[in-house]
């Protein structure tokens, strides 16, 4: 193709004038961001589905991925960064901040965006203007609820200074906004994607179009050759360690490049690497495939050739519990069979960072969940010791489970190492749903029985969980279903299985819950059926069952005090009651049926009968209080709920701590943010730290345990006594490892230190012409032990309530089919109804100020209290989910 | 994205002058359709001739009994023009249901009717009020207009200029939307206007269709309850994750139903 010569393109962006050297038909949100070096326009799909690109063009929202840069020609652009100049988008920002509103904040530029726009033209908008103006930009943390409270909101913000911080002391159990808030809000914070070195070279995988193929290259070298730009094509030969990564030590079974022979749609074959432009040249490579059957049912691979040696019935994992007698007991029973489909994160920011050899170690900056099990892959696949590899988090836009495995970070290593050049990735949206782990499909049969009185007898399980093609966080779900599946109630005997089976499709991995939220749809089921047989209300019923203080569990575990179920259907009650009168006293409504639906969920805080510690350190010095925290905050508080724990153990104001966060140079191992763990474990671990820290500044000058602290510049104040800082470095240390005991083969053993528990009621209308579902309130009661930061707890119950929406009636990835965020629905924001939220608090003795984790809890009990709704408005019990309305209808009318 | 011509003409003649001069070149207007295809390198035209600098495209009037409504003119606009809110507000009302704020504030009626994408709102309205297609070069009925899923009658280097609305006495719409795009999943479109009754249907098939036997219920008798018994035949219909064939004609008669009430 012919050079062709395009004049600059002249534009105002932000009030400045700017002229952009690029061909016209580039999409304006590559001209903001890679020719004017604006990074807070985010790019989360490049197609015009998640809005986080959104800008002003001349005052009006557009999406930035779909507008070419020559219709922008002469307009005047705003951006995230020309807010703070701005009186409606700073209040905007200030609002934003003090309702939490922003949690991962990738999609914050976006909704700020509409946001600025609505306010412009409407200065009081109601909710539904908020939801049609803001509609388009999709958030995948926050449930859009404080979001729009935060837009109805601003305009109290214009003159309005920020809250003072609370007094030493006071920080658990404030409302403090979020410490790492501003940087999400102005368009500074840095994520995956945001800040490359300029002499980056840029990796692109080639991924298997293929769900099972083996496959042989031709000449790559004369294909590289051939190819001005193009660096290097690596292959496995190219790995200098193992060629392995995984989640379990002994189960590195996924390949960095696959060697021959591909079992999914996604493994990469081989990586391109080069400038951007000839990267994304793939036409010519040198490949021959020969085209295997797949495994694609997970029923089927039982029985069916096995995807890898080691595991020849395609049992990657299998996890039991037994407890009392076999046989089904009971005056009443049911019993039934349910499916799940894939679930996507669909996490807004796609994955990207890059890597560089700095002598003889390797730096990987990306976003993550794990640094430390990121840091282990990637020395592993260099074959260096940990001590030369170094994991730097960059911010993550949302992870939900999915960036706890590696991705893009061995690759990028590799291709650093070898080539001693920085490496840059970015996934677009299709690699990235293509590649990455999902939600286990479950195919589920469960019965249980009840005496006349409605107390449960037994309770069986049976769960196969499709786990795909490789093991990532497999043996995780198997081990933990099996303890959850009957539900938090007193069950005295249970049988309980679940098999995570391997087929030739993605992995699936850890997603917010690990395979509970699937159990949970059938065991609430199978109660709704249970109460109605013995003539129950159905949360008398639930009340009646619930785990109580000093309870047995079925793996034989005795619950401590912080078991507070019975206070969440307590809370719930009145809500309860109200709502179905009000179903109730409705009349004819055509097409119209009201549903009350109810559920419940327990879950275990941590691994599950593993060791899961956690270590925190803060030093005092001349240069102040820095707070060296390893727990990566993927947006849901981490950084700041940590600081609040940290400074009232401490005895000083939050604002007197500085921060280095997450990288594996500078912290100590905080473990990974997964299984709800960072508030508990990690909490429990700042306090510690604190706690020695303040004990050793209580040493040196003398002080009794109630003395109180004052940090002024280089001297730190002790009642009366100073102590002066100059040359002196004072560290407080703190380790916390919930202590648990190994699960037998029975299930036998302590799973976990402590649980979560909730109850969740959803109200909704039922179209029976239509098949469609409109959520109309979730009512979510749930025992947090000790809320630290109730606008960040909420936000998390909110978050999780979402998730639980698009679980219950919108998401299904369907490999190849699926793979972009129109044909994949996550819940936009008028699809989730007003959420009530009550915080119960029943301290844990072992957690810090009482507080347990609440991220995986929010989600677990929505799906099976909407399927409840459901029920009740119809009488239909769905058997698969989602319930899209076409499967609705068909039930309806089956 | 790989590097073409791109021109921004100040007029229709312009436009149609390089459009013919090269048979490669694409006419862009909203750009919503056409920069994901190149992305995907669904579409390698040699040149982009950007539609966005010609005002006389732009516009929404009324002559007598009929609405003009320029072929650039975006939804946001058709939604909120106080012309088409009194003389069509079932077009009105459409409009404000497509997409989100962001595709209406830069999606075109023209983009949209030209590229003929069978979730697509407008088609419906098009073809049941009877609508008349403005080009460069001739006049064409919407029955002419509409040539199947993504085909048009336009010749490749034909720019649609106008489309031309007889006011109806009354005219309705509904439709259940795809949650994620809010492209149509199935559309109705009612009218009873210079071109009789009419019943259009869109997202449901491979392009836009009139439902005779509803056309033929509702002469006899303009009523939702005329229409329930119709029975759409889902042979034929689009078939896909979000809904199956039988879902979708089903969906028909619903749609019908709500559209005869939304017409009033």
């Amino acid at each position: 193709m012919t050079a062709v010569v395009h004049p600059p393109v002249s534009l105002t962006v932000n009030g400045i004038g700017a002229l952009v050297l690029a061909p016209p038909q580039t999409r304006l949100s590559e001209a903001l961001r890679h020719h004017l070096g604006l990074t807070g326009t985010k790019v989360g799909c490049d197609a015009g589905d998640c809005g986080a690109c959104t800008v002003l063009l001349d005052g009006a929202q557009a999406c930035a991925c779909l507008v070419p840069l020559g219709q922008a020609e002469g307009s005047e652009v705003m951006t995230v960064e020309g807010l703070a100049a701005d009186p409606l988008g700073a209040a905007l920002q200030r609002a934003f901040h003090h309702h939490g509103a922003a949690q991962c904040g990738i999609c914050t530029p976006g909704m700020l965006m509409a946001a600025r726009e609505l306010l412009a033209r409407e200065p009081t908008p109601d909710a539904a203007m908020v939801e049609a103006a803001l509609g388009g930009v999709l958030c995948r943390c926050t449930g859009y609820l404080k979001i729009i409270e935060a837009v109805r909101d601003a305009p109290r913000f214009r003159d309005m200074r920020a809250a003072p911080p609370p007094e030493p002391g006071a920080a658990v159990g404030a409302r403090l906004p979020r410490l790492d808030g501003r940087e999400k809000l102005d368009g500074t914070e840095r994520y995956g994607a945001d800040a490359f070195p300029v002499d980056t070279l840029w990796l692109r995988a080639v991924r298997s179009p293929h769900a099972h193929a083996r496959f042989t290259f031709g000449d790559l070298a004369a294909f590289q050759a051939a190819r001005p730009g193009l660096v290097a094509v690596l292959t496995a030969a190219d790995v200098p360690g193992e060629n392995g990564f995984g989640i379990y030590p002994d189960m590195k079974d996924q390949a960095v490049f696959a060697e021959g022979l591909v079992r999914y749609r996604g493994d990469v074959v081989c990586a391109l690497v080069g400038s951007r432009a000839a990267v994304a040249e793939l036409d010519g490579l040198p490949i021959t495939w020969e085209v295997l059957p797949p495994q694609t049912d997970p029923v089927a691979a039982l029985a069916g050739p096995p995807l890898h040696e080691r595991w020849p019935d395609n049992v990657l994992s299998e996890g039991r519990m037994v407890c009392g007698e076999a046989a089904l007991s009971g005056t009443h029973q049911a019993a039934g069979a349910w499916e799940t489909g894939f679930v996507e994160h669909a996490y807004i920011e796609p994955e990207a960072g890059f890597a560089r050899r700095v002598g003889d170690s390797i730096e990987v900056t990306a976003c993550t969940q794990a640094p430390g099990m990121d840091r282990d892959e990637v020395a592993r696949v260099l074959g260096l010791p940990l001590a030369q590899v170094r994991i730097i988090p960059s911010a993550c836009g949302g992870g939900f489970g999915g960036k706890l495995d590696v991705s893009l970070q061995p690759m990028i290593a590799v291709a650093a190492w070898r080539l001693n050049r920085p490496v840059a990735c970015v996934f677009p949206r299709g690699e990235s749903m293509a590649s990455s782990t999902k939600r286990h499909p479950a195919r589920i049969t469960a019965s249980a029985g009840c005496d006349a009185e409605g107390r449960l007898t037994a309770f069986h399980f049976d769960g196969i969980y499709e786990t795909g093609a490789y093991s990532s966080w497999g043996p995780t779900v198997a081990g933990r279903v099996p303890v959850h599946a009957m539900g938090p109630y007193r069950v005295p005997h249970v049988r309980a299985r679940a098999r995570a089976v391997l087929t030739n499709h993605p992995p699936a991995g850890a997603f917010r819950g690990f395979g509970v939220p699937q159990a949970a749809i059938a065991q609430e089921a199978l109660w709704d059926q249970l109460a109605d047989a013995a003539g129950l209300d159905r949360l008398e019923f639930r009340a009646r069952n619930a785990l109580r203080p000093g309870d047995t569990i079925a793996s034989g575990q005795v619950l401590g005090p912080s078991v507070g179920l019975v206070e969440c259907l307590d809370a719930l009650r009145p809500h309860w009651l109200a709502a179905r009168a009000e179903a109730a006293s409705l009349g004819d409504r055509g097409a119209l049926r009201r549903g009350v639906g109810i559920a419940c969920m327990w879950y275990g805080i941590g691994n599950t009968g593993m060791s899961n510690p956690s270590t925190m350190r803060i030093e005092l010095s001349a240069a102040g209080l820095l707070f060296r925290n390893g727990a990566v905050d993927i947006g849901q508080g981490s950084t700041t709920v940590l600081a609040q724990i940290a400074a009232d153990a401490l005895g000083l104001p939050v604002t007197d701590l500085r921060f280095v966060i997450g990288d594996t140079a500078l912290t100590p191992d905080a473990g990974k943010t997964s299984a709800s763990r960072q508030t508990f474990v990690s909490g429990r671990a700042a306090m510690e730290a604190a706690l020695d820290l303040r004990a050793k500044i209580l040493r040196l000058t003398n002080a009794g345990p109630e003395a109180r602290l004052r940090l002024d510049g280089a001297t730190l104040w002790a009642d009366a006594t100073a102590l002066d800082l100059r040359g002196l470095t004072l560290a407080g240390e703190g380790r916390f490892d919930p202590p648990t005991v190994a699960l037998d083969a029975d299930g036998q053993g302590v799973p976990y230190a402590c649980y979560g528990f909730a109850a969740q009621m959803a109200v909704l209308d039922v179209d029976t012409d239509l098949g469609t579902v409109h959520l109309r309130h979730i009512v979510a009661a749930h025992d947090v032990g000790r809320a630290v930061n109730p606008t960040l707890v909420e936000g998390q119950i909110h978050g999780g309530i979402a998730q639980g929406i698009g679980l219950a009636l919108m998401e299904e990835f369907l490999p190849g089919r699926t793979e972009n965020l129109h044909d994949y629905l996550i819940p936009s924001m008028g699809d989730v109804p007003p959420i009530t939220t009550i915080l119960i608090e029943t301290p844990e003795p072992l957690g810090p100020y009482g507080a347990k984790g609440v991220g995986e809890p929010a989600l677990v009990a929505t799906a099976p209290a909407i399927l409840s709704a459901i029920r009740d408005a119809t009488g239909v019990v769905i058997r698969r989910v989602p319930a899209l309305p076409h499967r609705v209808l068909a039930a309806l009318h089956g | 994205m790989y590097d073409f011509a791109y021109h921004k003409p100040t007029s229709i003649a312009d436009a149609v002058k390089i459009l013919a001069a090269d048979p490669d070149a694409k006419p862009v207007s909203g750009g919503h359709t056409l920069l994901p295809a190149l992305k995907h390198r669904l579409n390698q035209p040699s040149a982009l001739v950007d539609l966005s600098g010609i005002a006389e495209l732009r516009g929404i009037k009324r002559e007598g009994d009929t609405i003009i409504i320029g072929a650039m003119t975006r939804h946001g606009e058709v939604a909120t023009s106080d012309i088409i809110k009194s003389a069509i507000p079932a077009l009105a009302h459409m409009a404000s249901t497509i997409g989100d704020t962001q595709v209406r504030n830069r999606g075109t009626m023209g983009g949209s009717l030209a590229n003929n994408d069978p979730a697509a709102d407008y088609p419906a309205a098009a073809m049941a009020l009877g609508a008349k297609f403005q080009t460069d070069r001739r006049t064409l009925a919407a029955e002419d207009f509409f040539q199947g899923m993504f085909t048009t009658a336009l010749e490749p280097d034909e720019l649609l200029i106008a489309i031309h609305f007889p006011v109806p006495k009354k005219a309705g719409y509904a439709k259940l939307k795809n949650p994620a795009s809010r492209y149509s999943m199935c559309g109705v479109f009612v009218a009873d206007g210079a071109a009789g009754i009419r019943v259009a249907v869109n997202g449901a098939g491979p392009g836009v269709f009139r439902q005779e036997a509803a056309e033929a219920a509702l002469s006899a008798n303009w009523s939702p309850e005329a229409v329930a018994g119709v029975k759409q035949d889902p042979d034929g219909l689009n078939s896909d994750i979000h809904g199956s064939a039988e879902y979708r004609a089903h969906l028909v008669t619903v749609m019908t139903k709500r559209a005869v009430l939304d017409a009033g």
